[in-house]
């Protein structure tokens, strides 16, 4: 965790993160163990399956993606970029949508529902909009169904929705109940881990024009921390009972008056 | 004839009052086990004999009579404060004991920044203290992990340690006084001066008893001026532990005394460092104290480490806030939980001691034959954490998953062998099995090789002052059937 002297901005309007371990974010290591308790599943019926792992970033990320192969992710890429583009999910989509399209074909593509850094949680909706798929959002389960349907539930206003989904698909996966990404043994990070990871550079998607669009548009002009601090409040009373009657009177019998 | 359940939660009714005796059942499930055993705790299976009751005591003398009825009536007894024990200290091992809590004696008696000590009783958190006394400009110098977790009276029964080891030491060498109750229901003090040299110094029977002996009261520490605008935070990343222990060898024979001094291999650093250091160990050290005290000192690191070519110096900021992080509080126990269920991912640590010329040996081959030797093994690595003139620490560090078990064989299948692989080299090469978790209830086949031919000592300790065999059984010492 970022400690709050070390939240600052810099000329650039960036934040040094250096300092601190890197971690997934929740939504995207929700998204990974849903993949592979999906692939799980599916290699159980003796269905063939693939999976591709897609990050944009500098080599850092590249222990991420080792750890993917050594979880038998079939594939591990990284688009090599060194642009800002925090809050430009506009590129993001691109290349992704660009590599679905015209390198590595896909059937269903799951995301995580935002990033820690930019939290625009636009990409799964764009992704889905450039390649013209149906987008699941806030997804909470994947279940394999027949061979190109999925079983997918997610979050919906008043409730939980179970659907059946035809692929091709974007899901975007939401609050889901388990944010933990399982653990490679030992074995396995020498035996799968070790591989290359495939690099390609961004360049090569053609983001120049659009990236000069995009800047065009959306301009970052400040950053600013968000403060979630909560407040507490000790009540004070010579008995439990007047205590628990301060606590009723002052806090909540408006608000059950009002359900 | 031995007392029934209701007979024992009968008498402890009638001695301290029905409030204080708790039976209520998971209460009781949750208080025949400690950390040891938390993946039991996590799946709701608790395999050992639950409790009778647990007791909270307020005073010394509730201390005294509880013990002296369970002693008169040979039931066993547990002493707790925090609950953050490792080991298996915790452990009902015997049907129908009593844990005695001592949390409630959470009594801050004396600071005394004359004298420079304070006087606390078992219950007191350390953490509580620590920052009462910061705020004073003291500290105690003492900062185990479990610093927000861990009380008084725990901390002396397990001989604890802290990551300012190397300049503070151990609690050994800050305890200056104790108050301790034994199974007779005796109250002793052991008064608080700077040295004495009437005969052996007993607060070394106390100190690290684990609840075997005797119940700690009442603990009288040192305290010291508290500094950190002098703190100087050093980190290094390097290729092997051995040069690594080659340094910190180096640093203490000269005669410094950074206040950490920590050697992580790869493995272990990179759950903490992989931001600046893949696959690469980490040396790292802190100079505190006094200024010119704390310059001199980084100052001679900086010398001692720049005379390797493999070290390569981090910004200090990297190690300040990884400093900053490093504890275990109540949410990340919680945390803890929730990961080790979805993942079905679990880590221990086990920690031993040994000289200069036999560290690196041990580190290596209990390494190797847990890589070969464990299934399942996801993480082995360690680190060295606390440094003497004579030799260092190993804190291994390992995670597992859990596959094809029953919640109780995960200690059988993972715990145990890697556990007695780390123990049987340690001693095998001449080290200590136990650095400073304490033996608990789960090293306890290895005592006598531990012990060698000073082992009468601790078995004679255990017949003079527990002779009924109430006091923790089945720790340090194994339950004979």
């Amino acid at each position: 965790m970022l400690s709050n002297e070390d939240w600052v901005v810099d000329s650039n309007l960036s934040i040094d993160v250096s300092f601190v371990k890197n971690i997934l974010n929740c939504f995207d290591e929700s998204a990974l163990e849903m993949t592979l308790k999906l692939s799980d599943y599916v290699k159980g019926l003796n269905i063939p399956i693939n999976l591709t792992a897609l990050t944009i970033g500098d080599k850092k990320l590249d222990t991420y993606l080792k750890t993917l192969y050594a979880l038998r992710f079939d594939k591990a890429l990284r688009i090599n970029n060194n642009e800002d583009i925090r809050f430009l999910p506009q590129i993001v989509a691109h290349v992704i949508s660009q590599y679905v399209k015209e390198i590595n074909k896909q059937d269903v593509i799951i995301l995580g529902r935002q990033s820690g850094e930019g939290d625009n949680g636009k990409t799964p909706l764009l992704v889905a909009e450039i390649l013209k798929w149906p987008c699941i959002t806030q997804v909470i389960n994947i279940e394999a169904d027949k061979e190109d349907t999925l079983k997918v539930t997610n979050m919906v206003d008043g409730g939980i929705l179970t659907q059946i989904i035809r692929t091709p698909c974007v899901l975007s996966v939401g609050n889901a109940p388990n944010s933990y990404m399982r653990v490679p043994t030992l074995r396995d990070k020498m035996k799968y881990g070790k591989r290359e990871i495939d690099v390609l550079e961004i360049d090569e998607f053609n983001i120049k024009a659009l990236l000069d669009t995009c800047r065009n548009e959306c301009e970052l002009k400040s950053l600013e921390k968000i403060s979630h601090e909560r407040q507490g409040v000790i009540i004070e009373g010579k008995t439990p009972a007047e205590k628990a009657r301060i606590l009723y009177d002052s806090y909540l019998k408006e608000r059950l008056e009002k359900l | 004839m031995p007392l029934t359940r209701e007979q024992v939660v009968e008498g402890l009714v009638k001695i301290l009052g029905v409030e204080k005796v708790i039976t209520d059942e998971q209460v009781l499930k949750e208080s025949s086990i400690d950390r040891f055993r938390k993946y039991e705790d996590i799946c709701g299976v608790y395999t050992q004999p639950i409790p009778a009751a647990v007791v909270n005591v307020e005073s010394t003398e509730e201390v005294s009579v509880v013990l002296k009825f369970a002693n008169e009536n040979i039931i066993n007894v547990v002493p707790r404060t925090g609950h953050s024990a490792t080991e298996g200290g915790l452990e009902t091992a015997v049907e129908n004991s009593i844990v005695v809590d001592g949390s409630g004696m959470n009594r801050l008696i004396k600071i005394d920044t004359y004298n420079m000590q304070a006087t606390a009783e078992c219950g007191v958190s350390l953490e509580e203290l620590e920052n009462k006394l910061r705020k004073q400009g003291y500290t105690t110098g003492h900062s185990p992990q479990s610093k927000p977790l861990a009380q008084m009276g725990g901390l002396v029964a397990t001989r604890s340690i802290g990551q300012l080891s190397t300049l503070y030491g151990g609690i050994e060498d800050m305890v200056v006084g104790i108050e301790a109750v034994f199974p007779n229901g005796q109250i002793s003090r052991i008064k608080n001066v700077p040295r004495r040299a009437a005969g052996p110094d007993i607060r070394h029977i106390i100190i690290g008893n684990e609840g075997a002996l005797c119940y700690i009261t009442e603990v009288t520490v040192k305290i010291f001026k508290y500094m950190p605008e002098n703190n100087l935070f050093y980190g290094y990343t390097l290729e092997n532990m051995k040069t690594g222990f080659e340094i910190l060898r180096e640093v203490m024979v000269e005669g410094y005394k950074p206040s950490v001094a920590r050697l992580y291999d790869p493995e272990d650093g990179a759950y903490h460092f992989s931001h600046f250091a893949d696959d690469k160990c980490v040396l790292i050290f802190v100079a505190e104290g006094p200024k010119a005290i704390a310059e001199a000192t980084g100052r001679a690191i900086e010398e001692i480490v720049g005379k390797y070519d493999e070290c390569k110096r981090v910004d200090s900021q990297l190690i300040k806030r990884w400093f900053d992080n490093l504890n275990w509080d109540p949410a990340k126990v919680a945390e803890e939980r929730v990961e080790i269920a979805e993942t079905q991912n679990i880590g221990f640590t086990t920690e031993v001691s040994g000289n200069w010329d036999i560290i690196n040996d041990i580190y290596e081959v209990c390494i190797e034959r847990i890589r070969n030797e464990i299934p399942d093994i996801t993480l082995i690595g360690g680190h060295s954490s606390h440094s003497y003139i004579n030799g260092t620490n190993m804190y291994f560090v390992y995670y597992y998953n859990l596959v094809d078990i029953t919640p109780e064989e995960e200690i059988t299948k993972y715990h145990y062998p890697i556990q007695d692989i780390i123990v049987e080299e340690t001693l095998k090469a001449g080290g200590s099995m136990c650095h400073h978790h304490g033996v608990g209830k789960h090293r306890t086949h290895f005592i006598k090789e531990e012990y060698g031919s000073s082992y009468h000592i601790l078995e004679t300790l255990k017949k003079a002052f527990d002779p009924r065999g109430i006091m923790n059984m089945g720790t340090i010492l194994p339950i004979k059937r």
